[in-house]
């Protein structure tokens, strides 16, 4: 390019320069003038200012919002509480100050080093917090010699409290002050020592439940006193939260379950998806986990084996066994395998290449129709039509009718469990399927892993006829519409009037739960924990022996209720229970007459 | 060489190292009249860059046009390596180590935006100008390193480098119409893109756009900076007798808030005086451009001009409240040496399209 002289060029370039340089101008003028103000007309004002004063910027915290059950109760709030600081500025000693709020107020040594340390890290200014939560009496006698103790300042704030303790603790969760990483959170940018939600509802609805915070400038002079309120903005409280949960069968049913070292009961309303019951034993009180010191309580958690911190609901993976049965059936109906007068014969086992595969029942169950094989829970006929169904379309079914998701509800740490198939296997394992791990996936043993609410979703799908319920916790005011799985209709129909014979037919597995005031149908299940060894089998009273609690089966139980146009669906699961029909049906029906009395 | 020697523009070295001197003198009162750690070593850095500057001022302007797409070239890869140093290493950062010396690729890279657009303006006949495809280049020179600066996310630097590329471009004799265009564009799409950010993304840029939520970082730095500015009143306090700096009340005093101090301490009367100096620095620049015979030269000198322009007026204005705190030095009085090493060297530049305003030829160099 060589050089232009295109006058036209540098006339266009001229005047552009010239507009630059105004507008350059014009904005060193506003600077200037911007200045002017500061320095010369409001130049008095912040000389008095930085004479003797100094302008503080104090974060008003928001009120944090309550959790209330479906029908209003209180479950989360917030009481008054008050905690004692000390300003380094205000006081010559701080070790005599300590020493005299100590004559009031036991203060641990060490902690008083600590406070001493702390002071000369901080600005000398800033509030040191030395007492939290002090009661009463303690807060009368400290406001009466408030003026002998130098530095000292009292405030007021509010403590998270959980009014039924260990009730709804898994599903609500707890607050704490946040970690390294949580105050990088958006919502509480500007407010570091907010408590936040750690867990549960009150982790998932940490943006709702929070608020929004409010501020004051304020001018303070140099002893620390406040002046004036140069301007406050309040803060906003944060948005209350209506679960699903019913206070009453929650309790109820954790009573139930504290019978037991460890399980879980889920109560779902069909017609909306509604939660309201999911219960978790063991369980922990999350007052003591806020409340300081927490430390021996902390640690008597994390060491007992138990862990009651797993919420078993949704975090418990258990092999569904034979509460899988219905998902089996209803592949094989749905493909045309089975039809109702399909039979099959059980001698108490059958062969698959060089393995037997045991019936529960060893002497066999006789001629079975698919009625009966879910009735008594034979296990020989579900091996038999497993083979001809295959473990793919088995996991289709099972898949739509809610296992092995996880679901979309602010329920934080689902577990998806497993739904064994080809691929799955291949995925993981990189190995490929055995036929005979159809079979036992057939009876939901083997790789097959559920998880409780996913039970209780499964069998609201059964009874709804086969409209797919999504869980809800939050309560939802507008009215809920799940679409339906038609080409189950059929299928569904003949397992429901299974499912009604477990419970209320003789020889059914909970023929001794049957409840003639609340009719309910469901199914029980019994899933091992552990291989049975031939020696054993062949000592035919290898059930009924006490064994090691850890050894033992567990016991679950699935149903609804009512028979007729059903409302309620349940999910019952005693870990190393035993038997489903012995432990887990028994639960599932007094929850059912519970909430049946409840008239809801 | 001698010639070219006793040719440059003193007026300009001179505005330098008065400017630079006040710097340190502010450095000094700010680590409490002492030369350490600040005041010593911006001096030093002050002889180095003045040297660095003379060189390339005697350089042919020939070899600065030629290599122009290769030094922006260059310092996008820079830009792009601290990007992916943030990303694979110890997480984010704005520097890089180059030499044994820290550099602040976000400030070389305005330099060579500069660079760049001078030389394709130079190369682009007038006629050719007001072709819309002859906008998709200039556009990505600036698209590409402000989209990596948004990410790190510094946010001040990169409105900075929007702001440099609508001057130059509005300088090179764009079509106003276009600028209007663009602007009504933007505006419509700030709530189209709004609708795709998630929410945290959202509440980032309102609390950028509203700094006083977060009163107790930027929005009390503010108040702190308000009233250290306002008690300096008309004559200030007097040299080292700032108290507000002093009591620690003023986070950053050494950097972005110098000019606070300064304030304090010299009152009105200060802050004028370097306002005006900046103001004859900027006028320099300008004057050479509107002499310089080629378009190389003009787009150059009138894109360092702007560059300073927006420092300073983005610094005094955060500042004294006039707009978000975002973090943009004072240049040549602010403590930190890529921006200061960036300003000397860009000025170096302007010294050179001075000594070789009148050059016919450019290319075959």
């Amino acid at each position: 390019m060589f050089y232009t002289d295109d006058k036209k060029q540098y006339s266009v370039l001229n005047r552009r320069t010239f507009l630059l340089y105004l507008l350059k101008v014009s904005f060193f003028g506003i600077v200037g003038w911007r200045l002017y103000d500061i320095q010369i007309k409001d130049s008095k004002k912040y000389k008095t200012l930085s004479k003797n004063n100094q302008i503080d910027i104090e974060i008003i915290y928001p009120l944090r919002g309550k959790i209330y059950d479906i029908n209003n109760k209180v479950l989360a709030s917030n009481i008054k509480v008050f905690d004692v600081y000390l300003i380094p500025e205000n006081t010559k000693d701080i070790s005599k100050s300590l020493n005299e709020l100590n004559q009031i107020i036991k203060i641990d040594f060490s902690d008083r080093r600590k406070i001493i340390e702390l002071s000369k890290k901080v600005k000398k200014f800033e509030k040191i917090k030395v007492l939290e939560n002090i009661n009463w009496p303690q807060l009368e006698k400290i406001e009466s010699n408030k003026l002998n103790i130098e530095g000292i300042f009292i405030s007021q704030d509010y403590m998270r409290i959980y009014q039924f303790d260990n009730t709804v603790s898994h599903l609500i969760g707890y607050t704490n002050k946040p970690n390294r990483e949580e105050v990088e959170l958006p919502f509480i940018a500007n407010m570091p020592n907010l408590e936040i939600g750690k867990d549960g509802i009150e982790k998932s609805f940490n943006p709702n439940l929070i608020g929004k915070s409010g501020q004051r400038e304020i001018e303070v002079n140099s002893y620390g006193r406040v002046i004036r309120e140069i301007s406050r903005q309040d803060s906003q409280k944060g948005n209350d939260i209506q679960i699903t949960i019913d206070l009453r069968i929650q309790q109820y049913a954790l009573n139930l379950l504290n019978e037991h070292k460890a399980g879980s009961a889920v109560l779902m309303d069909i017609n909306n998806g509604n939660i309201l019951c999911m219960a978790s034993t063991p369980s922990y009180n999350p007052n003591k986990i806020i409340q300081k010191p927490n430390k021996d309580y902390w640690n008597s958690i994390l060491e007992n084996e138990l862990s009651p911190l797993t919420y078993r609901c949704i975090q418990g993976l258990y092999a569904p066994g034979s509460t899988f049965k219905m998902v089996v059936a209803i592949a094989g109906i749905v493909h045309g395998i089975i039809d109702t007068n399909t039979k099959h014969f059980c001698s108490g086992k059958i062969g698959l290449g060089d393995r037997l595969y045991h019936c529960w029942k060893n002497n066999g169950h006789g001629l079975m129709n698919v009625s009966d094989a879910i009735k008594e829970s034979c296990d020989v006929f579900f091996y038999e039509i497993s083979k001809k169904i295959g473990i793919d379309k088995i996991a289709r079914v099972a898949e739509d009718f809610g296992l092995g998701k996880i679901y979309d509800v602010p329920l934080a740490n689902q577990k998806k469990g497993i739904i064994p198939s080809r691929d799955w296997k291949k995925k993981k394992y990189d190995e490929s399927w055995y036929p005979g791990e159809t079979l036992i996936s057939a009876i939901g043993q083997g790789f097959v892993l559920t998880n409780p609410l996913q039970l209780a979703v499964m069998t609201s799908i059964i009874a709804s006829n086969g409209k797919n319920v999504k869980p809800n916790i939050i309560k939802q005011n507008k009215e809920i519409e799940f679409e339906k799985f038609e080409k189950y209709q059929n299928a569904i129909k003949i397992i429901k009037s299974s499912m009604f014979k477990v419970v209320n037919e003789s020889k059914g597995t909970a023929y001794n739960s049957r409840s003639t005031s609340v009719p309910f149908a469901g199914k029980t299940g019994t899933s091992q924990v552990r291989r049975i060894t031939v020696a054993e089998r062949e000592s035919e009273d290898f059930r009924k022996k006490e064994l090691e609690w850890k050894k033992r089966d567990h016991a679950l139980f699935v149903g609804y209720m009512p028979i007729e146009n059903p409302r309620y669906a349940v999910s019952v699961v005693i870990e190393h229970g035993g038997s489903g029909a012995s432990t887990a049906a028994p639960i599932a029906k007094e929850i059912f007459q519970f909430t049946k009395n409840l008239e809801i | 060489m001698l010639n070219k020697i006793q040719n440059l523009n003193y007026l300009l070295i001179f505005l330098i190292i008065l400017i630079s001197f006040i710097g340190a003198a502010g450095l000094y009162s700010a680590a409490g009249g002492s030369y350490n750690p600040w005041a010593s070593r911006h001096l030093i850095r002050l002889v180095f860059f003045i040297f660095l500057a003379v060189i390339l001022a005697l350089i042919n302007i020939k070899y600065i046009y030629k290599f122009a797409y290769v030094f922006f070239i260059l310092s996008l890869l820079l830009l792009l390596s601290v990007e992916l140093i943030g990303v694979f290493g110890k997480g984010a950062t704005r520097w890089i180590n180059l030499f044994g010396f820290s550099i602040q690729p976000s400030e070389l890279i305005k330099i060579t935006i500069i660079l760049a657009l001078a030389r394709f303006y130079h190369d682009l006949k007038f006629n050719e100008i007001k072709r819309i495809k002859n906008l998709f280049f200039p556009i990505l020179i600036l698209f590409l390193p402000f989209a990596l600066v948004v990410i790190q996310p510094d946010l001040g630097t990169a409105l900075s480098i929007a702001m440099l590329g609508i001057l130059i471009l509005f300088a090179s004799g764009i079509r106003i119409w276009k600028f209007v265009l663009g602007f009504f564009i933007l505006i419509l799409s700030i709530p189209l893109s709004l609708n795709y950010l998630q929410s945290y993304q959202k509440d980032r840029i309102f609390s950028f756009l509203n700094p006083e939520a977060d009163a107790l970082g930027r929005g009390y730095q503010l108040i702190q900076s308000k009233i250290a500015l306002g008690s300096g009143g008309l004559t200030g306090k007097g040299f080292l007798e700032g108290s507000q700096a002093y009591l620690q009340y003023l986070p950053e005093k050494q950097t972005d808030f110098i000019f606070t101090l300064i304030g304090e301490e010299f009152g009105f009367i200060g802050t004028m005086f370097i306002i005006l100096l900046f103001l004859l620095l900027i006028s320099v620049c300008f004057y050479i451009s509107i002499k310089s015979n080629h378009i190389f030269g003009r787009i150059l000198s009138i894109g360092v001009g702007s560059n300073l322009f927006i420092y300073v007026i983005m610094n005094i204005s955060m500042v004294s409240g006039l707009m978000p705190v975002v973090g943009i030095p004072l240049p040549l009085i602010s403590y930190g040496g890529s921006a200061m090493l960036a300003i000397i060297i860009s000025l170096g530049l302007v010294l050179n399209a001075e000594l070789n305003g009148n050059l016919k030829k450019l290319h075959n160099a």
